[in-house]
């Protein structure tokens, strides 16, 4: 093979290894991303991992200390839709007062509950308007 | 815009000032651009004016701050009369307005060096450099920090108490002195482009772009260190878009520093430099837009709210971004460009497949951190998760180590692969056995064992030519090579200390030992507050040696903003760190004391054996309330209780609580079947909650405080830090070397010039020597 046929090689391999991990970084993007979807969206989600977001609906909250397991509903202030999430995990502090809280996981069917591997929580705070904590 | 009257003048007009100075400056150098060489003497002047008037204003806020002068809205909103004066001071950079300025400052300081290093592309090189400052000032003039409120408050509203820390004093301006800097190689190369002088612009602008690295690194190596010590965000990174805005321009500033590097020594890449100078500081703006514009306030845990500057952010990158499109369209044909004809184990190709590698990592994590806005015309907007950044990073990572344990071997013209082989005989040793510990520590997956390998091979391979060069040109030479044995040290760190932690969430009762895992862990005691010393616990960890030590993570209640901080408690030694992280602390009940429960309608508790349900309260008709008021009568409310006790049936209980308008309260208590008293202690009507207190209940205990806590441990993370240092020494040794030369450039140009002149003097008719050959000359020479 002369030089120059060996050159174009290394570029094509080049080439396609770039291609390559294009599309594996797309498919991976695909797959780790969690879209915001209303309620009615989550629960025909199935086992992909969305984000639901709303305010904490008044007196839904409880917290089980046996199995360390937050319960709450969260509501959409705009439809008035509700949902009930189950949050495994230390409750998060001030939970009562927060403004709006983002959850992130799965609809569970069976139980009719949304389970959450992750919660932002956003508290009123005169810095900056609120301040949002990550917790999960 | 706000009228004069409520701007704090002493702080405004300095701003004002630097606007026409900026722009005299701007109009100076044009001027010279255009043939009048003698408005040079004009533009240094309007240039450094400007530069006192940032410093001006700068000092004005600072001084305002320092005084606590509560007139000016933005002393008002992050400094109080109890913060320490250091934190005053630090207050400077806690908002979006003093930080632009803060950036502004170090940028205008900034030039006043650029102009010194500049040489003869000074015209050129400023002008594009204060247009880069005019861009900011524009914001600062929008969002005046100079702002006054109508009345002057007694106290201010005190700095936010994540803020409150020492490592925030210096990890933000040295983010901006970062920032600031990535405009100076831009300047450098949109003025070669536009004076089209294609290769001695490189060695200007070297020094520049080895400092930005360098400076930037050690703001990402200060704001790791923040989170992992103080936050109690349980890792130093959290692929956050506040640490994405800084960690790429990061990663391309090293692919510049890399074409930089093949272009001074074999004349390559000098397209590709342009663009990538592009590339560093386009992403610091596209950064600062994410970040301070409000796009990702959805997604971001710290990300500024929106201040009505998202606009002027994009005219800014749209302005910056079309210059340089421009520019290298129309020079693209001009710019020589060298042919490759390296083999493919040589130092050049390596090189070249380096900096592609490392831009595919810029790029991936500029999408993952750009998904929100990626991901806004589908019918949901999403974000992606660490997972992402993690998943693509690997294969990244593994060729980046691939590439450097082999890389120290190769020459220029290309190396033979035996000759390859041959020399990594022992580092690649090195390396397999450290790859089957790995093993024998149960690291099984077959990525992270090659990770291992190769990790541990870059490092070896690496340490190895460090000594070589060292030897023959004394440390200085080695810096490049030193900085990779660092990058092997990282990525070790880096995937012990995230794939291999162990977390543990615990809840211990006070005085109650408790195993988790290899350790003993007790809850001794809470330590109430001492001065500025911060309500703390005190755990007591016995390891199974029966060697103890005490951790006192702090769990506390800021008082003014009523926000529970969490610092975590971190014991290293050399092989993990023990990470303790407070999560939530019950205070317990002692023997006698009432259990306190706080309702809503509807809602339940369970106190000892008694299942207590609030039904509503019973609220009199309105106007007897209103009659009872007018008379100075009392109200009476009650709280409907239906109380079971033990799966008995419920019975109903309404205990009252009273209250006049004189504000007397008389709440008597009442019989509990089964025995106790409830009392309505309070009651939040707005709310619709009520406050009971119960004592005397059967099965009411006294019940242990209860410390719930983070336990993780995090093997090898000091690898992370240790990586970090070793990285930015090595640059620092880079970067004195390159300042060196760039000086004798200077030199060496002085030289080349003054004969020309001497030439041109003595064979005035004879063909002038191009200039763009004499600058080939230098390029090569340097």
């Amino acid at each position: 093979m002369s030089r120059k046929m060996s050159r174009k090689m290394t570029y094509a391999f080049g080439a396609v290894l770039l291609v390559a991990f294009a599309a594996f970084s797309a498919q991976s993007f695909n797959e780790s991303l969690t879209p915001y979807v209303p309620y009615d969206e989550a629960r025909r989600a199935g086992e992909r991992t969305v984000q639901v977001a709303g305010g904490l609906l008044a007196g839904s909250s409880s917290y089980d200390d046996v199995a360390h397991a937050l319960h709450f509903t969260l509501t959409d202030p705009e439809s008035g839709g509700t949902m009930p999430v189950r949050y495994e995990g230390l409750k998060p502090a001030n939970f009562e007062e927060a403004v709006s809280i983002v959850a992130i996981g799965r609809y569970d069917a069976a139980g009719d509950t949304f389970h959450a591997d992750k919660l932002l929580v956003k508290c009123p705070s005169k810095y900056q308007g609120a301040e949002v904590k990550e917790y999960g | 815009m706000e009228s004069l009257s409520q701007l704090y003048l002493p702080g405004a007009v300095p701003v004002w000032a630097a606007v026409v100075f900026a722009l005299a400056a701007l109009w100076g150098y044009s001027l010279v651009l255009r043939g009048d060489q003698a408005a040079v003497g004009f533009a240094r002047r309007a240039y450094g004016f400007f530069t006192l008037s940032i410093v001006l204003s700068a000092a004005v806020l600072a001084i305002a701050l320092v005084r606590r002068d509560f007139r000016v809205e933005y002393v008002f909103q992050y400094t109080g009369l109890e913060l320490p004066m250091h934190y005053q001071f630090a207050a400077f950079w806690a908002g979006q307005k003093g930080s632009f300025l803060l950036w502004l400052l170090f940028g205008a300081l900034i030039g006043l060096l650029v102009r010194r290093t500049a040489g003869k592309a000074e015209a050129a090189v400023m002008g594009i450099y204060t247009l880069t400052l005019v861009g900011l000032l524009f914001i600062l003039v929008r969002e005046n920090p100079f702002v006054m409120l109508a009345e002057t408050p007694l106290d201010g509203q005190g700095l936010n108490p994540l803020l409150q820390d020492d490592w925030m004093v210096i990890h933000p301006p040295i983010m901006f002195v970062g920032y600031a800097l990535a405009a100076v190689p831009y300047a450098f190369a949109m003025a070669a482009l536009w004076r089209r002088d294609y290769s001695g612009w490189a060695a200007r602008a070297f020094p520049w772009a080895l400092t930005g690295f360098l400076v930037l690194g050690s703001a990402i190596l200060l704001g790791g260190y923040w989170a992992y010590k103080t936050l109690g965000w349980g890792g130093y990174w959290g692929w956050d878009p506040v640490e994405n805005a800084s960690l790429i321009p990061w990663i391309l500033g090293v692919v510049l520093i890399h074409g930089l590097y093949l272009e001074r020594t074999k004349g390559r890449y000098r397209r590709a430099n342009f663009v990538l100078a592009g590339l560093v500081y386009m992403a610091v703006l596209y950064g600062t837009f994410l970040t301070r514009s409000g796009v990702l306030a959805d997604f971001s845990v710290h990300s500024f709210v929106d201040l009505g500057i998202s606009g002027w952010l994009i005219l800014m990158m749209a302005v910056f971004l079309a210059l340089p499109v421009a520019l290298i369209a129309l020079r693209w044909r001009e710019i020589p460009a060298a042919r490759n004809e390296d083999p493919v184990l040589s130092r050049g190709a390596f090189l070249v497949i380096g900096t592609v590698t490392l831009t595919a990592s810029a790029l991936v994590i500029t999408a993952g951190t750009s998904a929100p806005l990626l991901t806004r015309w589908l019918e949901h907007a999403g974000q992606v998760g660490p997972s992402f950044y993690n998943q693509v990073n690997l294969p990244l990572a593994l060729l980046v180590a691939l590439l450097l344990s082999v890389v120290p071997f190769l020459t220029w013209r290309g190396t033979p692969a035996r000759e390859v082989m041959r020399r990594m005989r022992w580092p690649g040793a090195v390396a397999v056995t450290v790859a089957a510990l790995a093993f024998a520590l149960d690291v099984r997956d077959p990525l992270h064992l090659l990770l291992v390998l190769l990790a541990t091979a870059a490092l070896g391979a690496n340490l190895v030519k460090t000594f070589e060069v060292a030897s023959t040109q004394g440390l200085g030479g080695a810096g490049g090579w030193l900085a990779h044995v660092g990058v092997g040290i990282m990525l070790i760190g880096f995937l012990a200390s995230s794939a291999y932690d162990e977390s543990v969430k615990v809840t211990l009762a006070q005085g109650e030992p408790r195993q988790v895992d290899d350790l003993t862990l007790t809850f001794t005691r809470y330590i109430p507050r001492q001065g500025r010393e911060k309500e703390r616990m005190e755990v007591r960890v016995v390891r199974e040696d029966g060697s103890e030590l005490w951790a006192y993570p702090k769990l506390f209640v800021n008082d003014r903003t009523r926000q529970v901080m969490a610092n975590p408690d971190v014991h290293s030694s050399p092989l993990q760190d023990l990470y303790i992280s407070p999560i939530e602390i019950e205070p317990g009940r002692r023997e006698g004391e009432p259990e306190r429960v706080l309702l809503a309608a509807g809602e339940r508790a369970t106190v000892g054996g008694l299942d207590v349900r609030f039904a509503g309260f019973r609220v009199p008709e309105q106007h007897e309330m209103m009659v009872a008021l007018a008379d100075g009568g009392t109200i009476e409310i009650g709280a409907h209780l239906e109380i079971a006790a033990d799966g008995a049936a419920a019975t109903s209980l309404v205990p009252t609580y009273a209250f006049t308008a004189a504000g007397a309260v008389t709440a008597p208590p009442a019989e509990l079947p089964g025995g106790g008293m409830v009392m309505v202690s309070s009651i939040d009507a707005a709310e619709g909650r009520v406050q009971l207190d119960l004592w005397g209940v059967p099965g009411l205990v006294a019940e242990p405080a209860r410390l719930s806590l983070d336990v993780t441990r995090k093997p090898l993370i000091k690898l992370v830090w240790y990586g970090l240092y070793v990285v930015l020494f090595g640059g620092l040794l880079s970067t004195v070397k390159r300042l060196r030369q760039g000086r004798r450039v200077d030199e060496l140009g002085e030289a080349v010039e003054a004969a020309k002149a001497g030439r041109a003097r003595a064979a005035a008719d004879e063909v002038a020597v191009a200039p763009a050959s004499a600058r080939e000359e230098l390029g090569a020479a340097g």
